[in-house]
């Protein structure tokens, strides 16, 4: 199915802001190289003679009521990203269709959908029934192939549904410009006489692809269904789900969740049945004026448990805080689970020991639902001598274990600052160890010390930069063609291991506090050492 | 006979208010002694609450708090779980496995909870204490946050009490709110034992712990001077006149005035 919006810029204005004028005619302008150039219309304006491309101060002086507003491109395109997810209550498969109008096409995959709303009909009304009911100007079209479809859905101007057997008839009155093509195909097309997309039919193929490139071919293939065409959805299809929808729509949060247990026990008896189990879950929450709301939550260990499944969306939800609006109700629900793994159906025995692992993985899961995955976590040794780094903070979901051993025979802080603190020291020689301190504007005097033991910096790093790491998505090609702009790159010093060493000692001050601070650089006769206090003993 | 009587109503009693408390009754908590390893024969399930003055002995009443847990860890229950807020990271240090691992903790062992408000900290804590595979939840709490107050301790110690976790709530400062924590206590770090071999370097640690609240080991008030080596909690000295004497002894033994000058001439290399 597609569905061609001619006017969704300016309709979807109109919805945000209702104080314009229905009657009046309403444009957008762009600014592009100084001059204020029309890029959307409304119905009125249109049907008043103005044209796309128009300079705004001519299109005032031939319609002096029209109303003008600047397009703002990131807003516009948000809202119809979410326009787009939000028509997946029809179909999980929808997908946009960039390449000849910025918003404008949506194609929604509805094989093997349609009978839930009553058949193809019925189903093109509902869809096109309720944007017409929020004020957007819509066509839709279902069709075999997406080509035939987007034709009828532009050059009919009415919904229409096309059977297998009539796609060759119906398209063959239709103008060439019908098949996707750019201006200049179209254009060579208008000059060897050709017109409609039924001349094409006969024409031997070989000089069509000469002239006009492969191109052409492929959108007449495509259009008549020799060939098919990928849609790249939006959303990622999930093939597990199960969803709801509501006659009358619901607002409240604790009403979305008891839904949303009836749901997940619907899903867990699926992937029982499946024998698998997940470790995402996703709760997506239709509202009813085209918005979706999108919760997901993961397990440590999968799961398909629905009292256990629900209790992270609750803890989830609680977080949201603010950010939970219903708008004007919800209409639908659907869960979905990712990331399946098998898990097969496990029997309570006599001598099953409690070991009490699934419990503490079922804490972990609630706690990361409530306080986030980086709140959650769990310490794992890497195989390094530089104190800060020999500990990294990994989430506890995601089962990250321990594979290097820590020597235990070195004398390490138990709590260790995030970031070393500058102090002043006194020391009574001055490479020996520390004799007092002021720490936090605190002095301590200390009775004890022992050390250095000496921490040498990483010396394959010496004389090298700090590294930019190249962003993860290079591969995909921005639509504005700006050129690629350089990251500032700091003007750091190359790293020097040996003003990088410390020595750390411990120190025991007169109160029985124990700290742990070093020394940093070599030391150098003459110079100032800087000290650190970098943890504290029990 | 009336003697025996009066001993069973007695005992009919302190089980009726041990209910009510949903505590372990104080007999329980003598008999107990034998089956806790180290020196403090404290019972599982109560809340604690570890005062010291000033926040820079945090590594004390860290120190004290997992001494205690270490001897609550089973095979069912082998989670022990550290919360604090996340914007009191840099203040206090986190816990460093590479520290924790000298004293018995393995990493997987250890779990560690930042939250971004103490509301979702008191979560934490209580969602942590129902989990039948936690045997202790350790929860930093600086100063006197409004939400903690007899209302919030009463849950937690409840919700200790009926699942058999120990919770210790790490307070800063000289000031006491009313509170429902079984015991009380009070840390003030001591000087260090003597290592072996080298008087100069510092040795285990050592606490003078005083219990402002609660009945332990049929003392009221009592005061301990405890020592933690990689095996567990020592008391060195026990009653509190002892253990006085025994600060003050070591204290005389310890370098004092001039003493850091000489403490560089003789630098240890065992370090």
């Amino acid at each position: 199915m597609v569905l061609n919006l001619p006017l969704w810029a300016t309709d979807c204005l109109r919805r945000a802001e209702p104080s314009l004028s229905p009657d009046l005619p309403l444009v957008l302008y762009e600014k592009n190289k100084g001059a204020m150039r029309l890029v959307a219309l409304d119905a009125l304006a249109a049907h008043a003679g103005l044209r796309a491309e128009q300079s705004l101060a001519e299109a005032r002086a031939q319609l002096p009521t029209v109303q003008a507003r600047e397009i703002d491109r990131s807003w516009t395109s948000a809202v119809f990203a979410d326009f787009a997810d939000w028509h997946s209550w029809a179909s999980p498969l929808v997908a946009v269709l960039e390449d000849m109008t910025a918003y404008g096409d949506l194609v929604l995959d509805i094989t093997g959908v349609s009978h839930l709303f009553g058949g193809e009909e019925a189903m093109l009304e509902r869809v096109t029934g309720r944007l017409a009911a929020m004020g957007i100007t819509v066509f839709g079209a279902i069709a075999p192939s997406i080509g035939a479809a987007w034709a009828i859905s532009h050059h009919g101007r009415e919904s229409r549904i096309l059977a297998p057997d009539e796609v060759s008839a119906a398209l063959s009155g239709l103008p060439v410009s019908a098949l996707r093509l750019n201006g200049e195909q179209v254009a060579g097309l208008a000059q060897m006489g050709l017109k409609s997309i039924g001349q094409l039919y006969q024409r031997p193929r070989k000089p069509l692809q000469a002239r006009f490139g492969v191109s052409l071919l492929t959108r007449l293939d495509q259009a008549l269904g020799h060939v098919s065409e990928r849609m790249t959805p939006r959303l990622p299809p999930a093939e597990r789900f199960a969803e709801r929808r509501f006659a009358e729509p619901i607002g409240l949060m604790d009403d979305v969740l008891a839904a949303a247990h009836d749901l997940a026990i619907r899903l867990g008896h699926d992937l029982e049945r499946e024998g698998v189990a997940a470790h995402s879950f996703h709760l997506f929450i239709y509202r009813v004026d085209h918005k979706v709301l999108s919760l997901s939550v993961n397990a440590g260990r999968a799961t398909r448990d629905p009292s256990h499944i629900t209790r992270l969306f609750a803890h989830r939800s609680e977080r949201l805080e603010g950010g939970y609006d219903p708008g004007f109700g919800i209409d639908m629900i659907r869960l979905a689970a990712s990331s399946v793994d098998t898990l097969d159906e496990t029997q309570m025995g006599v001598f099953e020991t409690r070991d009490g692992a699934s419990d503490l993985d079922r804490l972990y899961d609630r706690m990361t639902a409530r306080l986030g995955a980086l709140a959650v976590v769990r310490s794992i040794f890497v195989d390094t001598h530089v104190p800060e780094r020999a500990i990294k903070l990994a989430p506890a979901v995601s089962g990250e274990t321990n594979s290097v051993l820590p020597n235990t025979g070195l004398v390490r802080p138990l709590r260790l600052l995030p970031s070393p603190e500058p102090i002043s020291v006194v020391a009574a020689v001055p490479d020996g160890p520390p004799a007092a301190m002021v720490w936090r504007r605190v002095r301590y005097g200390f009775v004890k010390a022992s050390g250095p033991e000496r921490i040498g910096a990483e010396w394959w790093r010496a004389h090298r930069r700090l590294d930019l790491l190249a962003p993860l998505d290079a591969g995909k090609t921005d639509r504005d063609d700006k050129p690629e702009q350089m990251p500032l790159l700091p003007n750091l010093e190359p790293f020097d291991s040996a003003a990088a060493t410390r020595d750390y000692y411990v120190a025991e001050d007169d109160g029985g506090r124990r700290f742990w601070l070093f020394r940093l650089g070599l030391f150098v006769p003459g110079a100032d050492p800087q000290w650190y206090l970098h943890g504290v003993f029990s | 006979m009336t003697t025996r009587t009066q001993t069973a109503t007695l005992d009919a009693l302190r089980q009726t208010i041990a209910r009510i408390e949903r505590r372990p009754s104080l007999k329980d908590t003598t008999t107990n002694s034998e089956n806790v390893a180290g020196a403090l024969p404290v019972p599982s399930g109560v809340m604690h609450e570890v005062f010291t003055d000033a926040t820079r002995n945090g590594g004390a009443t860290l120190g004290f708090a997992l001494a205690q847990a270490r001897h609550l860890l089973t095979p069912q229950r082998p989670a022990l779980i550290y919360i604090h807020l996340l914007r009191d990271s840099q203040e206090f240090g986190l816990p460093y496995a590479a520290g924790l691992a000298r004293f018995g903790f393995s990493p997987e062992e250890v779990l560690l909870a930042r939250t971004a408000t103490i509301t979702e900290l008191l979560w934490a804590a209580e969602e942590a204490l129902a989990c039948q595979a936690v045997a202790a939840v350790i929860a930093e709490i600086r100063g006197a946050p409004k939400q903690f107050d007899f209302t919030a301790s009463r849950r937690l110690s409840m919700r200790a009490a009926s699942a058999g976790a120990s919770l210790f709530v790490m307070r800063y400062g000289t000031g006491r709110e009313a509170s429902a924590a079984g015991f009380r206590w009070h840390l003030t770090p001591e000087r260090s034992a003597a290592m072996p071999f080298d008087a100069k370097a510092p040795g285990a640690p050592r606490w003078l712990a005083r219990l402002e609240k609660g009945v332990l080991d049929g003392r009221v008030n009592g005061q301990w001077l405890l020592e933690w080596r990689e095996h567990g909690l020592l008391e060195c000295v026990s009653p509190f006149g002892g253990a006085a004497e025994h600060a003050a002894a070591d204290r005389r033994s310890t370098l004092h005035g001039s003493e850091p000058a000489a403490l560089g001439d003789g630098l240890s290399q065992t370090g």
